[in-house]
């Protein structure tokens, strides 16, 4: 496959995943804002800026920080290149240079998506509900992904989109639970730690996991052996991780060896890892190494396969 | 039904109605079938069609407008229907025209034989600016230099067929032939039992055959050369690739190397033996001709003259396409082929000839005078649309340079109905065949079919707001 | 006479560069009039050889690895006829050679500086443009660059022997006469003088007559032709394309020394 072609396509399911996960973490952060006054810290309003890195951004484009700003800046705002509306652009634009490679059914659903994104962000939040908004985005996700599964052929094309996919989940999943953990580390009170963590759960769609796998009440150290450890989640790092493995082993022919073989370490030291190690480095320094190493795995994928001059 | 026919173009041909009452024999069954149609049945067709392409993203970007910029060409549901025996004539015509135009290129960039014979003046030839020095001596396979090439028909108003000009450097409109008919299939099936439409949708197969033939190489990989997705012409580029299943490659990811050209892959450098170019000569390789171009690839031209990669067109056929060659080609049929052309050249005034340029100054009113160099509808004058003031600055730009223009009687294109708010009305047309030269030579039957939607308007080119038709040569009589 | 060349030239990027392709015209072709003794060319890798549309020989130099600078040396020894006419070409029509080109699109004021003569049909007609050029532009480096046109050299008023032979080429054009552009060396007694020249040669009474402006000769003798063409572009010796870099700096050097028969 021409090494342009993987890019459009490792780069657009990137974009769309990165848009669902967006939108995810400003559902949660908007239900958030809901539960009553006293529970909600200045903290709280800027963790998906922390988590984004994109406070500097924020700060650029609006004078205070509060929850109607944070949304519209994540959402309608087409002069953050990470909102919703650049990425759903983005993903189109890269879907439009590969039309030949994608189906009709995957082009349709891009387009779509687009073009009603486009016509809802005239609007914004005043024609549409805010959670109804998070719904409709992560829906063009999933019929997205629903018709690449069912329609495209099992060839390259299909592993570099899937392998956009699961670095960005990877490093998506792995942010959220970061800055997550350092708001408990320096709040403490047990009924708000409570929907502080319930929320994370819901963000990364791994509530009902939680619930099937501990009995108990939620707690931080599960929640991170779920995310970080949990091949069955399909969000968790290892999960990822495993992913993109498999599929770079299946990619043909003999290029990326280097990529390969910092893939198969990294999902060794998740395989055979486990929580007393990562209590034993902390959870934060276990955390933004592993970011350092999945950005390396992405930043190699880029050189051995996708580099065009 | 209760949609009226307005005025069928009173001094013109129509294509569908020999008067206001009869339809010609050929469109019998469609007019019956078309009265029999509640009147909600075409504007909802219409608007079927509208939003299937849009969704689809058949789309045209538009030169000048921001990047990105993304129209619709106008789709028009009647069909524009060619009689098997009118089609069987054309396809006469412009096989013989095509095979001239190949033999004529292959000579200028050889012997120079028509030259020396007297018939074209050298200078109409070295001194052009289509004529590529670096394709002097250089032999392909089957002496092929336009693969693929289209050739403009229009009617008089007499339904006599005339060429208005040749397209033999990257003509386009092919995939709106194919997904027009893909569209009519699926708005009216009905009205393919009732007639026998010769098919289209076996283009890209004779594509690909085609520029396989373009090599010696055996089993050879081919690959779609665009200037990118903000070229006016990228759906169809990604559409011929997709249908023909090759690699729609852009210059960054082609290099040369020891000889050769490369594409990059993830599974490493892969070699290319034909580029199907959607790129200007003068854009393909910055090495060799306009240095600024970052949309070729560099060193191209070297391995392409050392016969190590196929070029489809070849570089330089912009000269026997070009104003300046046009009148000559009847010649061309003539001294090559020993044949009398088929299809008749519109008369055309040289202004390089002092005597011909005086009849165009003293009728400019009348004329339409053309850039010789001109494409897509630009850079022209119709007379009889132009004002007092637009004729005269006209006239100054032709006094300053002559050998830049020519001019031809304006000839009242043929009308077809589109189906309009409330009813049907004739707009102007025209016809491109698309010919397909190989080891032998392939014309899909019909071509595509343009039309100027304003009314009164003569000026079909997609990029000033022309929409298309779907074409049908009919196999047989319909019943 | 015969001459020895040594000439090099080096580009150096002030960042890495990430591929490049280089057209190399720096092998003399031979011809009755320059017989090539012997002649070679060092490049930092192996180049494919082949010929370019006006018949020059051609080297294709590309480096995909990442690199900061190149190296190129041409070197040889050539014996020289200068009463061996110059070589005719390579089947291509001389009409090819009135087009105009970036470099020889003549403005108004070349326009009016053109209708001020006839067209030329002698030598002396010949050299009487050539010393109204040279009157108009005086030799003077550092002026004018490689990218300089006709144009804005004869604005200007000052430059070297591209701009001079770019002029000469607009000028014979307008005038209806084919004229070429060439790049190649020249032998000086005094070392001082550049030895990469370049000089026009133009296509009257079925002749290609050399027309040397900047040194106001119509005479070969001392000239060794390295590559023809519409303009510079053409015919330079080298002509690259690269991917990354940054700024460049350009070092040459060419130096022409005649080989005194006894010395062999």
């Amino acid at each position: 496959m021409l090494s342009r072609t993987a890019s459009e396509l490792y780069w657009l399911s990137r974009y769309l995943e990165r848009a669902e996960n967006t939108a995810r973490m400003l559902d949660v952060a908007w239900n958030m804002s809901l539960i009553p006054r006293s529970t909600q810290t200045t903290e709280e309003i800027a963790a998906p800026l922390t988590i984004t890195g994109s406070r500097e951004a924020y700060d650029a484009q609006f004078d205070s920080l509060n929850m109607g700003d944070v949304l519209y800046f994540f959402t309608f705002n087409d002069k953050y290149s990470g909102s919703i509306y650049n990425c759903l652009k983005l993903a189109r634009e890269n879907a439009h240079a590969v039309r030949g490679k994608i189906t009709m059914e995957m082009w349709e659903s891009i387009n779509a998506a687009w073009l009603e994104m486009k016509a809802m962000a005239s609007e914004g939040f005043a024609g549409i509900g805010v959670s109804e908004f998070f719904e409709w985005v992560k829906n063009c996700s999933h019929l997205f992904r629903g018709a690449t599964y069912g329609t495209v052929m099992r060839s390259d094309a299909f592993r570099f989109l899937r392998i956009g996919t699961f670095i960005e989940r990877a490093d998506n999943t792995a942010r959220i639970l970061d800055v997550r953990h350092q708001i408990r580390d320096r709040a403490g009170d047990v009924a708000v730690d409570y929907y502080r963590w319930n929320a994370l759960l819901r963000s990364v769609g791994a509530f009902e996991a939680y619930r099937e796998m501990y009995a108990d009440s939620i707690s931080a150290e599960n929640i991170a052996e779920l995310l970080i450890f949990r091949a069955e989640v399909p969000r968790s790092l290892r999960s990822c991780v495993e992913t993109i493995c498999d599929l770079l082993t299946q990619v043909e022919g003999d290029s990326g060896i280097n990529v390969k073989r910092i893939a198969a370490v990294q999902n060794a030291r998740l395989q055979y890892g486990d929580m007393a190690h990562v209590l034993e480095i902390g959870l934060h320094a276990y955390l933004e190494d592993f970011l350092r190493r999945i950005n390396e795995v992405g930043e190699m994928i880029r050189a051995e396969y996708l580099e065009v001059t | 039904m209760t949609m009226k026919v307005s005025d069928i173009s009173p001094s013109g041909f129509d294509e569908m109605y020999l008067s206001n009452d009869e339809a010609r024999p050929h469109y019998a069954t469609f007019c019956d079938w078309l009265s029999r149609q509640p009147a909600d049945v075409l504007s909802r067709k219409q608007r079927e069609a509208e939003l299937l392409f849009h969704r689809v993203g058949i789309t045209f970007n538009v030169y000048g407008e921001a990047h990105g910029t993304e129209r619709l060409i106008p789709f028009d549901s009647l069909p524009r229907m060619i009689p098997a025996q009118d089609w069987a004539d054309l396809e006469r015509g412009i096989h013989q025209r095509v095979r001239a135009l190949n033999l004529f290129l292959h000579d200028i960039y050889h012997e120079q034989a028509i030259i020396k014979a007297g018939l074209i003046p050298a200078e109409q030839v070295f001194c052009n600016a289509h004529y590529q020095p670096c394709m002097q001596g250089v032999d392909l396979p089957n002496q092929v230099y336009a693969q693929i090439s289209g050739v403009d028909l229009i009617r008089d108003g007499r339904g006599d067929w005339y060429v208005l000009e040749d397209n033999l450097r990257t003509p386009s409109g092919v995939s709106y032939m194919i997904e027009n008919r893909r569209m009519m299939m699926r708005l009216f099936p009905d009205l393919f039992t009732r007639h026998a439409v010769a098919p289209v949708d076996h283009y890209p197969s004779l594509l690909l055959e085609t520029l396989q033939q373009a090599t010696l190489a055996s089993s050879p990989r081919v690959v779609l050369l665009t200037p990118g997705r903000f070229n006016s012409a990228y759906f169809e580029h990604a559409f011929l690739a997709q249908q023909m299943g090759i690699e729609l490659v852009e210059g960054a990811d082609l290099f040369v190397k020891d000889g050769f050209v490369f594409m990059r892959t993830t599974a490493g450098p892969q070699r290319v033996d034909v580029i199907y170019r959607r790129i200007d000569d003068d854009y393909l390789d910055p090495l060799a001709f306009n240095p600024d171009s970052m949309l070729g690839v560099p060193g191209l031209m070297s391995v392409y003259r050392a016969g190590n990669v196929m070029l489809a067109n070849a570089i330089g056929t912009g000269v026997a396409d070009d104003k300046s060659i046009y009148p000559y080609v009847p010649e061309m049929v003539r001294f090559y082929l020993d044949e009398e052309p088929v299809l008749k050249n519109v008369p055309t005034f040289q202004c390089r000839k002092p005597r011909e340029l005086q009849h165009v100054l003293a009728n400019l009113g009348e004329l339409v005078v053309k850039e010789v160099h001109g494409a897509g509808g630009y850079g022209m004058l119709v007379g009889p649309a132009s004002t007092r003031e637009e004729i005269e600055s006209f006239r100054q730009r032709i006094k300053d340079n002559p050998d830049n223009y020519i001019a031809q009687p304006t000839l009242s294109l043929s009308t077809c109905p589109i189906f309009v708010e409330g009813g049907i009305a004739p707009r102007h047309i025209d016809l491109r065949p698309f010919v397909l030269t190989g080891r032998e030579i392939h014309i899909v039957p019909g071509g595509l079919t343009r039309v100027a939607m304003k009314e009164g308007s003569l000026v079909v080119n997609s990029s000033q707001g022309g929409g298309t038709k779907d074409t049908w040569v009919l196999e047989a009589p319909s019943c | 006479m015969r001459l020895t060349i040594e000439h090099h030239t080096h580009y150096q990027y002030s960042e890495q560069v990430a591929r490049s392709t280089q057209y190399l015209r720096l092998t003399p072709r031979p011809s009755v009039r320059q017989h090539i003794v012997r002649w070679d060319l060092d490049m930092p890798e192996a180049a494919a050889q082949t010929t370019d549309a006006f018949g020059n020989i051609l080297h294709v130099l590309t480096l995909d690895k990442p690199h900061d600078e190149i190296r190129i040396r041409a070197h040889g020894v050539v014996e020289i006829n200068p009463d061996q006419p110059v070589a005719a070409g390579n089947g291509l029509s001389p009409l090819v050679y009135q087009r105009f080109t970036r470099f020889t699109r003549p403005d108004q004021a070349l326009l009016d500086f053109a209708t001020g003569f006839e067209r030329p049909r002698s030598s002396d007609d010949l050299a009487a443009l050539s010393a109204a050029i040279i009157e108009r532009i005086p030799y003077t480096a550092g002026e004018t660059d490689a990218t300089s046109t006709a144009a804005q050299a004869f604005t200007g008023g000052k430059g070297v022997c591209q701009d001079h032979t770019h002029v000469l080429l607009s000028v014979c054009r307008q005038l209806g006469l084919p004229a070429r552009y060439v790049s190649g060396y020249l032998y000086t007694e005094d070392s001082s003088h550049v030895a990469s020249h370049a000089w026009a040669e133009v296509w009257m009474n079925d002749h290609w007559y050399t027309v040397d402006v900047t040194n106001q000769s119509l005479k070969p003798d001392q000239h060794l032709r390295l590559a023809v063409g519409m303009d510079y572009l053409d015919a330079c010796p080298v002509r690259g394309v690269r991917y990354g870099g940054g700024p460049e700096q350009l070092h040459t050097f060419a130096l022409v020394e005649r080989v005194e028969t006894g010395e062999q």
